[in-house]
């Protein structure tokens, strides 16, 4: 064959093939190209709008990393943030994803989310570890909107069911936001936002309540404040309120309604209710069920302190409602003036049975019959308000009425409202004048007079004194040598004496002996009597009998 | 240059590139197959400038997605998609002040496969024009673009390693993007344009040179 044909090389297997004028290569640009082309519309299409939010601060916002969210699902990113042009808003440029576009309408709110951690609950917790995010809420508007005013604070929860209330607090105490609210101990809602009323007299606190506890809200339901510890110096002592422990520690606000009040309708979304400082405050009778009195001392009411009780024969009737001052220009008489407020069921419930019933009728109903029994009390028991003291310690003061026969008459208008009622003076009072009396004892004394005459008797006692002193001095110069001279003589005469009696020699000797001997024998003789005597006493009237053996 | 030499392609010949064996094709004809492995051989590779022309333009399209779109997506805790792009990833390296780096990623992966579309077209383009003053340099710019070529996938692996191992799923995860896929197609294209563009081409210019000196 031809297989070494030429030049003695191989020859190689001819394959036949049609000659293509342009190759099938070219499907590969092509299909690149539409590929390419693609992805790239892909993209483009997919792209959501762009939108401008401006923050006051970009707290944690970063570029490429801080992503938007909304109900935890991130629907954008951060693209650039830089400052708008007067350097006083930060203008945050993000990247919405396209299925997320129907977001951005009009009313839309943005805020950043950062890790908040109090002790109702830790919130925002991912963000530690991720950085802060940029959460929305979709506003109501139908129109697109490409810029937006991003809030600085976290806007009040808006879907969830439920009822918001407005209260008026004199403080704001412990609450903070997100502080329970509780209904029979229950937490049934939250404290929003608070804000200073625009009088600056109070704060205003908006609560929200969820549903179903808000149909719990009445018109005359009452607010109080179950923050923390409540300890407060009344008349009775140290009292300390604590409602549960997570209120003790992150505050809260409990609501009630008076059970006389349980009919009244639901209360309207927003409105105003009073936050009280306590349950026992909250759930008082209201004040239209109350009859006032002013009292006006003549002592000095420090210690009396609103809330402070009223008593009549010791048991609470009323509370201290205000106190002030009075001034008559008249007789440039100052005066404390005390309001005080009593609670006819209250006191009606201290009674029994009928005589209840006419205490509630004659206080609550008929305003005459009730000024004409009062001033019967006044003028012809002696009616009298006086401050006593509930505690030596804490100096807290009460008024109590009490009945003093023999107090002097009292000239009152009877035709005033508030009514004024007689007062006497007050225990701290009376203890202070009968002090004051005893120191003005004390002080009369002349005790001046009394110190220069002890001091003139104790210079005269010195002086005596230095005159014993010479004349002892004298003594013992003079009169102790002769002394020693006497009782020398009277050694002498001693030994002398002792010589001429005592002396082995001594001529009494003998006789002295003998007088002895003798005396010896009659004693003898004396105590045989005595014996004999003793065995028979007979013979002091029978004489001697005879000796029987 | 020397004048003397003869190319096989005048004899009839080609030299099978599986086994290097020399055999002669029969007169007029370009292909066959090799009388001893059995593989194709030819003269002159069929449509080597048009199907190089064509990997050459397919690569050139693809590479401007390369560049385009993200390379790697980072997914990180909180919902965070960070996106990085080649040339994306030198500005960051070179705004970190890793400037070495910046300069080796901006070489390696934009500046050379750039450099091999241009010198791929530039070979295509020259050995059209049938002109022999500069086949030795086109040699030499051939061969180099040939040995360059396979480290160009470099970029790839280290996209691949890292999404591999970067995967700590509440914290961090790393995806590959759209970008690397084309960057791995500029990669291969180029490779495959290289390979379809017959070296021989070049000297023929030479040898029809030689042939019209003759």
């Amino acid at each position: 064959m031809s297989e070494h044909s030429n030049h003695g090389l191989p020859e190689a297997t001819v394959v036949r093939h049609k000659r293509l004028r342009l190759s099938v290569v070219w499907l590969i640009p092509l299909l690149a190209a539409v590929l390419a082309l693609g992805i790239l519309i892909e993209r483009l299409t997919a792209q959501g709008p762009t939108i401008k939010i401006t923050f006051s601060a970009g707290e944690g916002i970063e570029a490429g990393k801080t992503v938007l969210k909304y109900r935890d699902v991130t629907v954008g990113q951060v693209t650039a943030v830089h400052f708008a042009e007067d350097f006083h808003k930060v203008e945050v440029t993000a990247k919405i994803a396209k299925s997320a576009s129907g977001l951005m309408v009009e009313g839309t709110r943005f805020w950043v989310v950062a890790p908040h951690i109090s002790i109702t609950g830790i919130s925002g917790i991912s963000t530690l570890l991720s950085g802060n995010f940029i959460e929305l809420s979709p506003g109501t508007g139908k129109q697109a909107e490409r810029s937006f005013i991003g809030l600085d604070q976290q806007p009040r929860i808006t879907d969830q069911a439920g009822r918001r209330f407005i209260l008026s607090a004199p403080e704001l105490g412990s609450l903070s936001i997100g502080a329970p609210l509780y209904f029979r101990q229950l937490p049934v809602g939250e404290v929003e936002s608070y804000e200073l009323a625009k009088d600056g007299q109070a704060v205003t606190v908006t609560v929200f309540v969820r549903s179903p506890y808000d149909a719990q809200v009445h018109a005359e339901t009452r607010f109080w404040n179950a923050s923390g510890v409540d300890v407060s110096l009344g008349e009775a002592g140290i009292n300390v309120h604590t409602a549960s422990l997570l209120a003790l520690l992150a505050g809260g606000v409990s609501f009630d309604t008076p059970s006389f009040f349980m009919q009244t309708p639901p209360a309207s979304d927003g409105a105003t209710f009073k936050v009280h400082p306590d349950r026992a405050t909250a759930m008082k009778q209201p004040e239209a069920y109350a009859r006032r009195y002013v009292l006006y001392f003549n002592d000095s009411v420090r210690g009396l302190s609103v809330g402070a009780p009223v008593t009549l024969m010791g048991l609470t009737v009323g509370e201290v409602t205000d106190i002030g001052l009075s001034f008559d220009e008249t007789t440039l008489a100052v005066r404390p003036r005390v309001f005080v407020s009593f609670y006819p069921e209250l006191a009606a419930s201290k009674f029994s049975g009928k005589q209840r019933d006419a205490v509630l009728s004659n206080t609550q109903q008929d305003n005459e019959r009730h000024i004409r029994v009062i001033r019967r009390l006044v003028e012809e028991r002696g009616l009298r308000a006086r401050l006593r003291s509930s505690s030596l310690i804490t100096g807290q003061q009460y008024v109590a009425f009490e009945f003093l026969p023999g107090a002097p008459k009292s000239h009152l208008d009877w035709g005033h409202e508030p009514l004024e009622l007689p007062v006497a003076r007050g225990e701290i009072a009376e203890l202070e004048s009968t002090l004051a009396s005893i120191l003005g004892k004390i002080d009369r004394m002349p005790l001046a007079k009394i110190g220069t005459e002890a001091a003139g008797s104790l210079e005269a006692l010195h002086k005596t004194l230095g005159d014993a002193d010479v004349l002892l001095k004298d003594v013992d110069a003079k009169t102790v040598p002769q002394i020693g001279v006497a009782l020398a003589d009277v050694h002498r005469a001693l030994e002398s004496a002792n010589a001429t009696l005592l002396g082995p020699d001594a001529p009494n000797q003998q006789a002295l002996h003998e007088a002895l001997e003798q005396l010896s024998r009659s004693a003898r003789s004396l105590r045989q009597l005595t014996d004999y005597l003793e065995r028979h006493p007979e013979a002091l009237l029978r004489g001697k009998s005879e000796e029987k053996p | 240059m020397n004048p003397s030499f003869v190319t096989a392609k005048a004899r009839g010949c080609a030299a099978c590139r599986a086994c290097s064996l020399v055999s002669h094709l029969p007169d007029g004809q370009e292909d066959g197959f090799c009388p001893r492995c059995g593989e194709p051989i030819c003269i002159r590779r069929r449509h080597s400038r048009q199907t190089a022309a064509a990997l050459v333009a397919s690569a050139a399209i693809c590479y401007v997605p390369a560049n385009l779109l993200p390379v790697m997506r980072t997914y990180s805790l909180g919902g965070g998609v960070e996106e990085d792009t080649i040339i994306g990833g030198v500005m960051l390296l070179y705004g970190s002040g890793s400037w070495f780096l910046a300069l080796v990623v901006l070489v390696a992966s934009i500046m050379i496969p750039l450099g091999k579309l241009v010198a791929l077209g530039y070979l295509l383009w020259h050995s059209s024009l049938h002109r022999n003053a500069s086949a030795h340099e086109e040699s030499r710019l051939y061969h180099v673009v040939e040995v360059i070529g396979r480290w160009s996938m470099l970029d790839v692996f280290v996209a691949s390693y890292t999404v591999a191992l970067v995967q700590l799923r509440p914290l961090i995860s790393i995806v590959p993007g759209p970008g690397i896929l084309f960057f791995a197609a500029v990669v291969i294209l180029t490779m495959l344009a290289v390979e379809y563009l017959d070296p021989r081409l070049n000297w023929d210019v030479t040898a029809k040179g030689y042939e019209h000196h003759v």
